[in-house]
């Protein structure tokens, strides 16, 4: 979707300290080129499929379909890209950017990890350094990711500021960009930050909603009814919309995270139910969970990469001209969506997909058995193994790791780790 | 001429270089600030940046971070921080307040009102570092409404055009960035060479004809020294809150009479 001048109504923009003006610029103008190449949009092409496996199929349930008895369910399987999801379309994209403008050197921020591996890999396989921020807290809870991060030759620096989360790497990640601008690009995950940043993710993420376009037809003869995807920065909710904007029969339901509960601080819902207010912070304008004093707030899911305290302008600006309709998935439900399509269809979804999951679930029985919806899955399962493992109260899992961590090797090697 | 431009022509009179001190409004909690900003204005400093806390202030580096999250450990009111402000602008009419915040918080109090309750209680200029000045003009006319002035920031890889654009808009003063990173001390210093400050500062004068302010990396008196002639106002920021953490305000006060002397 292209912005005026950064904006998208009255959220976007660039709103960033003086000494980044000109690293944006540069980034905004080598965009403006890229995508017009034909030389990059076919390397961009080659990469997306020899590198990450696309085009990702469009996958049929039909005992979910059955089960529910309502709308006949697909997912969009963003879970079979390399690194298990969506996140690889945008780094292979602002990867090939960062190579295009000659710069050595990526910085990223990460929630659940997996805008962090993704990152890696890319600068792995384009031979960039590469600097992880992740929260402290984030760390904790997403191990397995860091030590993939780090084996793959990234430094994962653990924030320790504030709430130790997604938003402190994100700030930490700008205050690196400040010194580093010059050898460093800012390597965003998520359609969020300053122009042209929310643009140019929704617009490498687009490829997910222009397969959709292409298979629906193929494979049932029409666009899909309606669409979901979980909301989190938004990045996947506007590969799988924007593609489908134009055309006015498509229904857009975003899921948020709702957390433990609607008070602030228990969830992570920006864009419904009045709990969000604008504000601006970290580069650009949109929805922010603050209080009254304008102070950002801490925020809470069950999925670390739902739980940002902003989201894409270009999702907050869709919203509230009515085109995306904003729904919420509490934490139990989304476990309970996730085990379901385990059982139903053999899938592992990553909890932040199975918001989505939860979100269409509800709808599903209520829909006209003729109404075909799309659900975005837009990461895979595996690295929530802990999270779900406790979530669904596994007896064994406990004694599992009270028996690895017998077995483990005491002299523990910490190459690799930085503060 | 603004009320600031005004106030550093006539201090320059006097002396080689003025002082322009930060403070984090609340930390370690608000007495101790205002106490903390009473003692500066005592021992004579020209200028006060007091900081009114943001949690995600993204151009600080640690110290300032750190300091900005221990104050929002409590409640803090923009409307309550201004009076206070007011009551230090009285009490010590030798010296002058400058606010410097990020947008948000002042975005949420509401920048019209902003302008107009800070002038009233007497604070001459607002620096806010996410602000471009291409979204600002209605802060900008606030401004000018309310006869204080927007600090705008330069620096060292601000493009020309840009930098003459910036620099013609200056009123009050400019301020000029040392240096890339963010303010401080921390592990993501500048890496790159860049000019050095003389012809920085030179290119900027050339632009410019409100006086200058240096910022940013600020900790010993020879980079004061460096500045004399070529700049109005040296501010000191993160050095001086580790001096306050090291040592409390006489460690501080030390550290502006070694380097302002």
């Amino acid at each position: 979707m292209q912005s005026e001048n950064g904006f998208y109504g009255q959220y976007g923009g660039s709103y960033i300290p003086e000494i980044l003006y000109s690293s944006q610029q540069q980034i905004l103008h080598a965009f403006e080129e890229a995508k017009n190449d034909p030389e990059f949009l076919a390397e961009l092409n080659k990469q997306w499929q020899q590198f990450s496996g696309r085009p990702t199929p469009l996958t049929f349930c039909a005992n979910l379909t059955e089960h529910f008895g309502g709308a006949q369910i697909y997912l969009k399987r963003e879970d079979l890209n390399h690194s298990g999801a969506h996140k690889m379309n945008n780094v292979i994209g602002q990867g090939l950017l960062v190579k295009r403008m000659g710069k050595k050197r990526v910085i990223a921020e990460t929630g659940a990890g997996q805008h962090g591996i993704a990152t890696a890999l890319v600068a792995a396989r384009l031979g960039l350094e590469c600097t992880i921020y992740m929260g402290a807290k984030d760390i904790e809870r997403q191990y397995p990711n860091v030590f993939w991060m780090k084996q793959l030759g990234a430094t994962v620096v653990p924030v320790t500021t504030g709430a130790q989360t997604l938003r402190d790497a994100l700030d930490e990640a700008l205050r690196d960009w400040s010194s580093s601008h010059e050898e460093s690009h800012y390597l965003i995950g998520t359609s969020c930050g300053c122009a042209p940043f929310p643009e140019m993710v929704a617009y490498f993420q687009s490829v997910i909603g222009n397969e959709v376009r292409e298979q629906s037809v193929a494979q049932f003869g029409q666009f899909p009814d309606r669409l979901y995807a979980c909301v989190g920065g938004g990045s996947n909710a506007c590969g799988l919309f924007l593609p489908f904007l134009d055309d006015k029969e498509v229904e857009m339901v975003g899921v948020e995270a709702g957390g433990k509960g609607l008070e602030l601080g228990e969830h992570s819902i920006r864009l419904s139910h009045n709990l969000g207010q604008p504000g601006i912070a970290q580069g650009f304008a949109t929805m922010f969970l603050q209080d009254e004093a304008g102070q950002l707030q801490e925020t809470h899911s069950i999925a670390a990469g739902l739980d940002y305290v902003g989201v894409s302008p270009i999702i907050a600006h869709l919203t509230e001209i009515g085109r995306i309709q904003m729904t919420y998935a509490m934490d139990d439900d989304v476990v309970a969506a996730c085990t379901l399509l385990l059982k139903k269809e053999g899938i592992i979804p990553a909890l932040e997909s199975s918001h989505a999951l939860a979100g269409a679930f509800k709808d599903a029985p209520n829909l006209p058995k003729d109404t075909k919806i799309v659900i975005n899955l837009s990461g895979r399962g595996d690295k929530d193994i802990f999270n779900v493992a406790k979530a669904v109260q596994d007896e064994t899992f406990p004694q599992f790791l009270t028996d690895y961590l017998a077995a483990y090797p005491t002299t523990q090697d910490h190459k690799g780790e930085t503060a | 001429m603004s009320q600031l431009a005004a106030f550093i022509e006539e201090k320059r009179q006097t002396k080689p270089i003025l002082s322009m001190t930060h403070v984090v409004y609340g930390y370690p909690s608000v007495e101790e600030s205002l106490d903390w900003m009473a003692r500066l204005m005592k021992e004579g400093v020209d200028f006060i940046e007091v900081q009114f806390p943001f949690s995600d202030p993204v151009a600080d580096g640690p110290s300032i971070v750190a300091a900005c999250h221990k104050a929002l450990e409590q409640k803090l009111d923009v409307e309550t921080c201004l009076s206070q402000l007011g009551k230090l602008a009285n009490d010590y009419p030798n010296s002058r307040i400058v606010l410097m915040s990020y947008l948000n918080p002042m975005y949420r109090f509401g920048m019209d009102k902003l302008a107009k309750r800070a002038a009233e209680e007497n604070i001459v200029g607002l620096i806010l570092p996410d602000l471009p000045m291409e979204q600002a003009t209605a802060y900008k006319d606030a401004c000018k409404a309310n006869n204080i002035d927007p600090v705008w920031l330069v620096t060292p890889v601000t493009p020309p055009d840009r930098l003459a654009m910036l620099a013609s808009n200056a009123s009050g003063f400019l301020y000029c960035v040392a240096r890339s990173g963010v303010t401080g001390h921390s592990s993501h210093e500048g890496k790159v060479k860049q000019t050095s400050l003389d012809d920085y500062l030179a290119q900027i004068k050339q632009h410019a004809s409100a006086p200058l302010g240096v910022g940013f990396g600020l900790r010993e008196r020879a980079q004061i020294e460096q500045l004399i002639g070529k700049a109005d106002i040296a501010i000191l920021g993160s050095a001086l809150l580790d001096a306050y953490n090291k040592g409390g305000q006489e460690e501080g006060i030390k550290l502006i009479k070694d380097l302002f002397h």
